[in-house]
């Protein structure tokens, strides 16, 4: 066993630093702290602790960037092997479970650590900028690593228990959403429901979720530790809890596997008939739109799931508003709508990073590429039906953002004018989302088609550094063209000044990315 | 080479192919031509180029150098034209193993441009033509291989391409699939469809194909009829002669016949079969008239051929291309 698991976790380790993708990653990563600390420079005579402002800036990006590994990089330690058909052959070279999980997975976790570990001698800087201490730092930094052994283990159990990187991926993703969602839902159903009309026991339960989860929860942990007088102690609750969950997800990972992975007697899933010809309709006049929607983003009972939920979501909000005012208004009044408009926006921005770094990606892993290219139709038309085929399936968000908007506006409103600068419309706030949610989409597609797994966060990096690269000219983009549409006389000025916007940043930034795809795309079909 | 009548388009036309990645040079001016309503067999070692030269053929390889044309339009210019009238099954399974077999051949269906009615009775042809119809609702992630092989060959067939390319489609079939695979394809052949089969199989492609083309380190070593590929090379052949029952003395009494210059018996036979070499000037008619004289209980007479195996190994190299 110890054998076999050491040579699959030297493997793994040979490959990672074979491979150029995980330097890229980390080399991009210290490229971003260089940014950071220069930004931080810029703003050191003018600011108070500038070094906790940076540092936690640093950790905000680290927390990221660990919990979007766990949907993309941690997720695939096993199906991949699954995805590619080598899982049995692991087996039938007589490794335990013990020697495949800890030689799959641990070997991913050892390469992420290595990620914090060589920002510490950058992270230090923060010290000399003032404002925070080294034990604040190390224990930061110990608390990510305890985040990150909990997110690699947990990802580890969703990819022993599904069949393919996708649905552990979408399993993992759902965990983790809970996991940041349910303290809060717990707590607004408390407020909104009267204590006499709920059972004892569920209002006891409910009650001590937020406080059970508040122990393992990085963003409490990170917040005491960043703050003036906190908790500097380097192991703390959260730390061994942490690790102690992330144990445990091992160990049923390693119980469970051999379980979770034997061969099904039919030789395969078969949904219920009735159900697949209510989900399934005949293919589109698009074909492969129809099959994007369908068989990569969940089709129908996937889509109208999203839309039910989202209508749930937003009878939350109701119920809190209700809760707090008292009052049963059709509208959502204050920062509730803004609220409101945000989640959804949120939802929107992860559903289409996620398509994008995958719908390409899919066609890869099941090595049909080749085989859709055979099709009588130009790549660029068979990567605009995909995006299509995507598009579709982000409606439910679409709609919800479309219906907060109406019933939030005034909050939204505001908010939008609180934050925008000199010169600036709320409108352009919106076309900066736009534009950056494009390059982001653009990022992760072309990054799809070069590496396996790392996409994701890579996606995330890059996207970091673009809002400071294209926010600014967009924000520039918009008062100026603004300004010269109005000497002019030129009528409807927001929406001139958002087609300039938008023409700008696709032909200096969109287009040469989406060429690259449909190039990349291109040289993937023969190979 | 086959001979191509002025009338006729070929099926595939290859002059001059030339083509390398990375330094590498995988075909070397190659030229072949398939005539329409054939089966082609394309065989080599591995790493020969028969891939690379299927890819290009299919339009997914640009060549760096020469032409490839498939029923006279040029695959590097006319790229949807050429997708329109074929169909190519690539070696490895490349399949949408999530949908059941039916909604896999409606989508390509769609995706050749097919109405709703074209495809349900297209669906329908193909399905019975490959013997998938009781099958059809299956998911494909639960059909054995031998099947998916069966459902990627209906995805070939479901827009009545013309001419089929075939990349190793009986490789990992047990026997009765790949008999029931070769039934298949001849019944296309009779419908009139032209076929480019890539395989290892030599036994198989030897009875199946009407051409063959053999490629070895990215150069042709033969290309034509199979007839003329399986005659033995030497100038004078020899004649296999078999008789209804063993006999005493027979091989004495052969070798002493007018015009013969040798008589063995192959190992492994019951004293029925005799490989005969004649002397020079003395055709396989004289010898069969001096023959009928010795009143044997004559079975069959005919020219030794070359089994497709041994041309294949005259023609080839030994070892991997480096």
């Amino acid at each position: 066993m110890i054998s076999g698991a050491t040579t699959l976790f030297s493997w793994t380790l040979r490959m990672d630093s074979k491979s150029i993708m995980p330097h890229v990653v980390r080399a991009g990563f210290a490229f971003l702290i260089l940014i950071a600390i220069g930004t931080t420079l810029g703003d050191v005579f003018g600011v108070n602790r500038a070094g906790l402002e940076f540092f936690k800036a640093i950790c905000f990006l680290n927390f990221l960037l660990i919990t979007v590994s766990g949907i993309s990089y941690f997720v695939s330690a096993l199906t991949e092997e699954k995805d590619s058909g080598t899982f049995a052959l692991l087996q039938l070279a007589g490794m335990t479970p013990l020697a495949i999980t800890l030689g799959k997975s641990t070997s991913r976790l050892v390469t992420s650590l290595m990620l914090l570990v060589i920002q510490l001698p950058f992270t230090l800087l923060s010290i000399t900028l003032g404002g925070i201490l080294w034990q604040q730092v190390i224990a930061a930094y110990l608390a990510l690593a305890a985040w990150m052994i909990l997110v690699a283990n947990l990802a580890l159990l969703c990819s022993a228990k599904c069949a393919t990187s996708g649905r552990a991926a979408a399993l993992c993703g759902t965990v983790l959403l809970l996991y940041f969602a349910l303290p809060p839902i717990c707590s607004g159903f408390l407020a909104a429901v009267p204590p006499a009309t709920m059972n004892p026991t569920l209002s006891r339960i409910l009650a001590e979720v937020p406080a059970l989860f508040s122990v393992i929860s990085i963003n409490d942990r990170l917040s005491d530790i960043l703050q003036i007088g906190g908790d500097y102690s380097l192991a703390t609750t959260q730390f061994w809890a942490s690790c102690g969950l992330g144990g445990f997800f091992f160990t049923v990972s390693t119980v469970m596997l051999n379980y979770w992975t034997r061969p099904s007697e039919n030789g395969g899933t078969e949904s219920s008939g009735a159900l697949r010809r209510w989900s399934l309709e005949r293919t589109w006049k698009l074909p492969i739109a129809w099959k994007e929607f369908h068989f990569y983003t969940g089709g129908r009972s996937f889509f109208l799931t999203k839309l039910f939920g989202g209508f749930i979501l937003l009878a939350g909000f109701y119920a809190l508003q209700q809760t707090e005012t008292g009052d049963v208004h059709l509208t959502l009044k204050g920062d509730l709508g803004w609220n409101a408009f945000l989640t959804f926006v949120a939802i929107l921005s992860v559903e289409l990073v996620l398509y994008a770094s995958g719908c390409l990606f899919h066609e890869l892993r099941q090595s049909t590429q080749s085989t859709l290219a055979m099709a009588p139709h130009t790549p660029t038309r068979i990567l605009l039906e995909k995006t299509l085929g995507c598009l579709i399936a982000v409606a439910p968000s679409l709609i919800l953002i479309g219906i907060t908007s109406i019933i939030g506006y005034q909050g939204i409103r505001r908010n939008m004018e609180l934050l925008t600068v000199d010169q600036t419309e709320p409108s352009d706030l919106i076309i900066t989302y736009i534009l950056l949610m494009s390059l982001s989409c653009h990022i992760a597609a072309l990054l799809s088609l070069y590496t396996r797994w790392a996409a994701l966060p890579l996606t995330a990096l890059f996207t970091f550094t673009g809002f400071f690269c294209l926010a600014a000219p967009i924000y520039l983009i918009g008062p100026l063209t603004r300004m010269f549409a109005r000497s002019q006389h030129i009528p409807m000025v927001s929406t001139f000044s958002w087609l300039v916007t938008a023409f700008w940043v696709w032909l200096l930034v969109l287009l040469p990315l989406q060429i690259w795809i449909r190039d990349r795309w291109i040289a993937v079909t023969r190979q | 080479m086959v001979e191509i009548s002025r009338d006729t388009i070929p099926a595939i036309l290859v002059s001059d192919l030339s083509h390398s990645f990375r330094g590498h040079q995988a075909l070397s001016h190659v030229s072949f031509c398939v005539m329409p309503q054939t089966i082609h067999g394309f065989v080599g070692p591995n790493g020969a180029g028969k891939t690379t030269t299927l890819k290009v053929i299919c339009t997914l390889l640009r060549p760096s150098y020469g032409e490839a044309q498939v029923f006279g339009h040029n695959v590097r210019n006319e790229t949807l034209l050429v997708r329109k009238r074929i169909g190519f099954m690539p070696d490895h399974f490349s399949m949408y193993r999530q949908m059941t077999v039916y909604e896999y051949l409606d989508f390509f269906g769609a995706a050749y441009g097919l109405t709703l009615e074209q495809r349900d009775r297209v669906i329908g042809d193909v399905l019975t033509l490959t013997d998938m119809d009781g099958r059809k609702d299956d998911l494909i992630s639960g059909l054995s291989r031998g099947m998916q092989q069966r459902v990627s060959l209906a995805r070939v067939l479901v827009h009545d391409p013309d001419l089929l390319l075939l990349d190793e489609p009986a490789s990992g079939l047990d026997p009765r699939a790949r008999i029931e695979l070769m039934e298949i394809l001849r019944e296309l052949r009779r419908m009139g469809k032209t076929i480019f089969i890539s395989s290892h199989i030599l036994s198989e492609l030897s009875e199946l194909c009407d051409s063959v083309t053999i490629i070895d380190r990215g150069q042709i070593k033969f290309s034509g009829p199979m007839d003329v590929l399986l005659e033995a090379p030497e100038e004078r052949p020899s004649w296999n002669l078999r008789l209804a029952g063993s006999m005493p003395d027979v091989l004495a009494k052969l070798q002493t016949l007018e015009g013969v210059e040798s008589v063995t018996e192959p190992e492994f036979t019951t004293g029925r079969d005799f490989m005969i070499q004649l002397k020079e000037g003395i055709s396989g008619n004289d010898f069969l008239r001096t023959l009928l004289v010795l009143d044997l209980p004559i079975q069959g007479f005919s020219q030794q051929r070359r089994h497709l195996n041994q041309a294949f190994m005259d023609l080839t190299t030994r070892g991997v291309r480096t």
